[in-house]
């Protein structure tokens, strides 16, 4: 039996998509975890960015922040947290929150900044008030980059989801773990597809939903 | 934008960054683990439960030598060496590893505190001792030269990587000699020699392992020395309060225990015999739970330590036993 006869063995197995180790549980802690890491790093990013573009000060910082965090190796953030604070969802959500603030600071920062100064010069003609400004015109045309953000870090977060497997966890990631350690190739490609097409139904869905978001319907 | 709004949010900025930064230190305090609150510190030091049914296979640390070069002064330093160690002596060695101390220099104080070169002499010529890619192997291997040195010999260390490339350098004499682990060299040898599918020779019992590693060896142009007590094999640890609070010495005492019993290990571990497998069938324990870490890394150990297993896999010589 090669690997891929034993990968479509192991999809046709019904066992292995039912019950708490199955597919769908693993695909629903995959999921868990990744939109609990997007949230907490969208609550940090989002209002940072948007507050500094509006701004127009502290590029340097949006800059330095989004590159040192770009430059942080996940897997090695995350063993760092379970060295300090044990096993658990917590240090994957950290670890994966970290890996999703930067595309989230820049894209935001950047639909901010690139909004046209004539629109600005527009809004202050108006009387419209900083924060009526960022509320009101900054942020809906930022939105489609914002969005954008969102999306890239969605997809790499949930395609990175996999390491949680390497410290205990759940998620999809255990299948291409548990499969490595038992050479059972049918377990781990299988693994791999699911968390490949997850990945791109994400893509796919928050495109979609980027497309709907842009005020302009550009 | 008008300057009087500018400003309000020029403030803001330095507060919400200080803010956030003050939140990343002050949220990654240390992960305290809750464990049954007796009001005592938490000792969270690890245990070993002694494996008293004898499930592991027997991986004492073994010399093995070229028997073209195995004269009786190299025969006898090499076995004070493996005679003196005792298996807390080769944590305390590892931890001193894992603290980035040399090896030699942990040989060197290791030699003179035992007093190991007392009583070797009568050796000449050159011997090269190999020393795997893991400090507990180049600690030994140092160990060796420091003895053969004042032996006589003209003895060095030489680094090498797996033992699929320096058991070949042992048998054409580019190493003379290797700290090896008496279960594993046997079964390595085994499947060399009586190809993949052989019955394995190797057992708990080192008596027996070492009879079989002698045969096997001797095909080979090599000799196993005498074996150390000390071992680098699996073995279970518990944080030393549980272990306290629950009189667990052996592994049979954990049968016993009828609480919660989560059991960290190598993702493989529920259906090997070694592992989860061999722990409920041999010695009748009763697990609630496993969790899928590392092989004995440092993963397993921070779980058990953190109390999110009760119980876990790691190796018998690991520096994290030191202490307890």
């Amino acid at each position: 039996m090669n690997a891929l006869s034993e990968t479509w063995s192991w999809l046709t197995t019904a066992d292995h998509w039912t019950g708490g180790a199955g597919v769908f549980a693993r695909l629903v802690q995959h999921l868990q975890l990744s939109a609990e890491a997007l949230l907490l790093a969208g609550v940090v990013a989002i209002p940072l960015a948007l507050i500094l573009g509006h701004v127009g000060r502290g590029s340097w910082l949006v800059v330095s922040l989004a590159n040192a965090s770009r430059a942080v190796p996940v897997l090695a953030v995350l063993v760092l947290l379970v060295l300090r604070m044990g096993i658990g969802d917590r240090p994957v959500v950290y670890a994966l929150a970290i890996f999703a603030f930067p595309p989230m600071v820049t894209n935001t920062y950047a639909g901010v900044r690139g909004v046209d100064p004539e629109v600005r010069d527009a809004a202050r003609g108006l009387g419209l008030s900083g924060n009526q400004m960022l509320r009101r015109v900054e942020l809906p045309l930022a939105l489609p980059l914002i969005a954008a953000g969102v999306r890239t870090a969605a997809v790499q977060v949930v395609a990175t989801a996999t390491i949680a497997a390497i410290v205990g966890s759940g998620g999809l990631g255990r299948f291409i773990v548990d499969g490595f350690q038992t050479n059972d190739y049918g377990q781990l490609v299988s693994g791999v597809l699911v968390v490949a097409l997850l990945a791109l139904a994400i893509e796919l869905t928050l495109g979609a939903a980027e497309r709907r978001l842009d005020p302009l319907q550009r | 934008m008008s300057r009087l709004h500018r400003s309000r949010l020029h403030r803001v900025i330095p507060i919400v960054t200080v803010a956030l930064l003050a939140a990343a230190c002050g949220g990654s305090s240390s992960g305290k683990s809750a464990v049954s609150g007796s009001g005592a510190t938490p000792d969270n030091h690890l245990v070993v439960l002694q494996d008293d049914k004898h499930l592991q296979n027997s991986d004492n640390v073994v010399a093995v030598v070229r028997i073209k070069v195995a004269k009786q002064p190299l025969i006898d330093a090499l076995n004070k060496v493996d005679t003196t160690i005792t298996q807390s002596d080769l944590v305390a060695m590892n931890k001193r590893a894992a603290n980035h101390d040399d090896p030699a220099t942990i040989a060197g104080d290791y030699a003179s505190q035992k007093n190991l070169t007392a009583g070797v002499g009568g050796g000449s010529g050159k011997v090269v001792v190999g020393a795997a890619n893991f400090s507990e192997s180049e600690v030994l291997a140092n160990l060796y030269v420091a003895v053969l040195k004042k032996a006589g010999y003209s003895a060095s260390v030489k680094n090498v990587q797996s033992r699929e490339v320096y058991e070949p350098a042992l048998e054409h004499g580019q190493l003379d000699v290797m700290p090896e682990y008496a279960a594993t060299l046997t079964e390595f040898l085994n499947t060399r020699i009586n190809g993949s599918k052989a019955a394995p020779l190797a057992s708990p019992d080192i008596t027996k392992t070492l009879a079989a590693l002698k045969t096997l060896a001797a095909k080979r142009g090599l000799e196993p020395l005498e074996p150390s007590t000390a071992t680098d094999e699996n073995a279970f640890a518990v944080r030393k309060d549980f272990a306290a609070a629950n009189h667990l010495t052996t592994l049979s005492d954990l049968a016993n225990y009828h609480g919660k019993l989560v059991l960290g290990g190598p993702p493989e571990c529920p259906t090997r015999p070694y592992c989860e497998l061999g722990l409920e069938k041999t010695y009748g324990i009763h697990f609630t739970g496993f969790k899928a870490l590392d092989v004995g890394g440092p993963i397993t150990i921070a779980a058990i330590r953190n109390g999110n297993v009760q119980i876990g896999l790691v190796f018998s010589s690991d520096p994290s036993l030191a202490g307890g």
